[in-house]
């Protein structure tokens, strides 16, 4: 959400500099374009250089040659009017200019047209030259008066135009921007949700429902698939159970059966050990795809943290654990008392999962401790083993590499099962975290931290 | 502990899978179950609890013309026979859903035939307990009836709290009990805070039912879990 608003003043900011850079280069167009208008206008023979040169060497007996030739070549019309109004001279003059002008007549040409003509007047000592341009060359204002007090007023009246301006556009600015990232925060929401796998839902009107339909489309298809894959692994998982149970039910019946050859009952041993192992992993697989695409509702009740670890160790005792392996537990007393609210059957598979970690790491046997703590803020609960350990690089590999169900690598060492990831999963479901300790030949430890609130 | 009186009950086993009946069957065989009658369909299920009337049924979920679930309370509503479920429907909401119709227990598949065993007993000895009144221990017998344990030609007489203890530790005969699920068993639901009671209780019963109380051969603890009960046969 910040980098978009960030995105967004950029791009607005940049628009605002695209209007100034904009409005310099209208400038600058309208100079070229004007410029030669402009140069030759007021260049050498514009009413006011021509009326300067010509009023000096005009007077009553007339004007000089040179004057008179520039006039005529530039289409200029002159008259010579003495004091009463007469026409005392002219060059060029057309036929409809009378010779006589009365006071009338003057003033009224002074500021304007002389039948059509624009027409500048300049005062001499005998009397007045008057130019007469070409009808299509000067358009005259005859109008053009300002009060004093606007003409004062009128840098402020910029001024304060341009402030309002500037505050009218940072407003437009501000406005657009909070808009834009209110009806996109949404979008981004859910598109940061579908990032991460998750299905999402928008609801949006206007303009932008396309946006929410394609979202939303883009969500079912996810959905769609995920679902579609859960039930795929489901449903292979559910069609091993029947078959796998007559393999470990006819192995262990072999493995008792009297009559049968003592190396017969040991291969049959082996079968229902490894079946054991199968359904393991079909177990850990249902539960690891249903948890990652949130097929199965999490059944959060208070659970006696420390019962569960009694019962779990217990069920294991008395399904038989092997002479070389020995189980502890050790449960604070502030610990004994609390109660967290979580799935007791996922928690006991977690668990579960470690403990068999270390007996499947361990053949030669080794001594496995779980302990239970708790504090105000959290419960943590550790399942350590006194075996063989993890190098330092297999440690940091399981913690740093993501587990092959995770990645599209197919370098991945495959052999880590699904144990670990199910733990994890399991833990982050409980908003927990999990760490591994070893050290090399001196044994492993899980601990498992979750926060409680309110403590007991 | 004796468990032919358990092994005489009739057991109904309903599975669409004829080979798993065979092996069930095979393996309950093995064990001394000598009654077993056996369904492939919800159909052949009910015919079957009306006209056999067996002790105990054993459910697949999945069956061809209908689930073990409806079939269920199609017999509850003639019959309180127990009933577990053997399924290869593994999630928590088939379970509670199991659990939720009053089933005894919900066994997901793939199992161990000493699983099931286990399983099938624990329900039985729950469900059939005025059957067996006699547990034999070493060197006692104690009669739950009458509540009391028959040591060296005398009778002492439980109370009804060493009677549920026993009973409780009885239905799972070699097998650790927490101390979690005793508690649970004597004082309800919040069984925190009973450590002490429960030792006291233990210290009487071995005088009770041990032939040297400081020794115990019967009721023995699991250090950090629970307590177990060991019968002779």
């Amino acid at each position: 959400m910040k980098s978009l608003g960030k995105y967004i003043s950029k791009y607005l900011a940049s628009f605002a500099g695209l209007v100034l850079i904009l409005l310099f280069i209208n400038c600058l167009a309208f100079a070229w374009t004007f410029y030669g208008v402009v140069t030759k206008d007021y260049g050498g023979f514009s009413p006011q250089n021509m009326l300067e040169a010509a009023a000096e060497s005009a007077s009553l007996e007339g004007i000089s040659d040179e004057i008179s030739g520039q006039l005529k070549t530039n289409h200029i019309w002159a008259v010579y009017l003495d004091m009463e109004g007469d026409r005392v001279w002219d060059v060029d003059a057309p036929d409809e200019i009378p010779e006589h002008f009365t006071v009338q007549d003057v003033a009224v040409f002074a500021k304007g047209y002389l039948a059509g003509y624009p027409v500048f007047i300049r005062n001499t000592d005998d009397g007045m030259l008057v130019l007469g341009y070409p009808q299509d060359s000067y358009m005259k204002l005859p109008s053009n008066y300002y009060s004093l007090r606007s003409i004062k007023t009128f840098p402020f009246f910029v001024m304060r135009i341009l402030a309002a301006d500037l505050a009218i556009l940072f407003l437009a600015y501000y406005y657009s921007k909070r808009k834009i990232l209110k009806n996109a925060e949404p979008i981004i929401t859910s598109i940061v949700t579908l990032g991460n796998g998750r299905p999402a839902s928008l609801s949006m009107h206007g303009e932008l429902s396309g946006i929410a339909d394609s979202v939303n489309k883009a969500s079912a298809i996810l959905s769609r698939q995920n679902q579609a894959r859960a039930n795929w692994i489901s449903g292979v998982s559910h069609d091993i159970r029947t078959p796998l149970s007559m393999i470990m039910g006819y192995a262990e019946r072999i493995a008792h059966e009297n009559s049968a050859d003592s190396h017969i009952r040991r291969e049959a041993e082996i079968i229902r050990q490894q079946s054991v192992k199968i359904r393991e992993l079909v177990q850990d697989l249902n539960l690891v795809s249903s948890l990652e695409y949130e097929m199965q509702p999490i059944h959060k009740i208070p659970v006696s943290l420390a019962g569960l670890l009694r019962s779990y160790t217990a069920e294991l005792l008395n399904t038989g654990l092997p002479g070389k392996y020995s189980i502890n537990i050790g449960i604070t007393p502030a610990a004994e008392t609390v109660l967290f609210d979580c799935d007791a059957r996922l928690i006991s598979r977690a668990v579960g999962n470690l403990v068999q970690n270390s007996i499947s790491h361990n053949p030669d046997g080794c001594d496995i401790a779980l302990a239970l703590d708790c504090t105000d803020e959290s419960i943590s609960l550790s399942v350590s083993d006194n075996g063989i350990g993890l190098s330092t690089e297999k440690l940091k590999e399981l913690n740093e590499k993501p587990h092959y169900m995770e990645s599209t690598d197919d370098r991945l060492d495959l052999r880590h099962g699904l144990g670990l990831i199910l733990v994890r999963q399991i833990t982050d479901a409980h908003s927990g975290t999990m760490k591994i300790e070893s050290e090399y030949q001196k044994g492993c430890k899980a601990i498992l931290n979750f926060p409680i609130d309110g403590g007991n | 502990m004796d468990n032919t009186f358990l092994q005489n009950k009739k057991l109904l086993l309903v599975d669409d899978e004829p080979k798993l009946l065979e092996m069930v069957t095979a393996i309950l065989s093995d064990e001394g179950f000598g009654n077993i009658v056996t369904a492939v369909s919800v159909k052949e299920g009910i015919s079957a609890v009306q006209n056999e009337k067996p002790d105990l049924a054993i459910l697949d979920v999945m069956l061809p013309d209908g689930d073990g679930f409806s079939l269920m309370q199609q017999i509850r509503t003639f019959s309180d026979m127990p009933v577990i479920f053997l399924t290869a429907k593994d999630e928590a909401a088939d379970r509670l859903s199991g659990l939720g119709l009053g089933a005894d227990d919900y066994i997901a598949k793939p199992f161990l035939p000493q699983e099931l065993l286990f399983r099938i007993y624990a329900v039985l000895r729950r469900c059939y307990k005025e059957d067996t009144p006699f547990i034999n221990l070493d060197g006692c017998t104690i009669d739950f009836g009458r509540a009391e344990v028959h040591k060296a030609g005398k009778t002492i007489p439980l109370t009804a709290k060493e009677h549920i203890f026993l009973e409780t530790l009885a239905r799972s005969e070699g097998r650790i009990v927490t101390v979690d699920t005793l508690c649970e068993a004597l004082w309800g639901d919040n069984p925190f805070g009973y450590e002490n009671s429960l030792n006291a209780h233990v210290r009487r019963i071995r005088e009770k039912i041990e032939a040297d109380p400081s020794n115990p051969v019967s009721l023995i603890t699991v250090k950090g879990l629970g307590y177990k009960l060991n019968t002779r046969k």
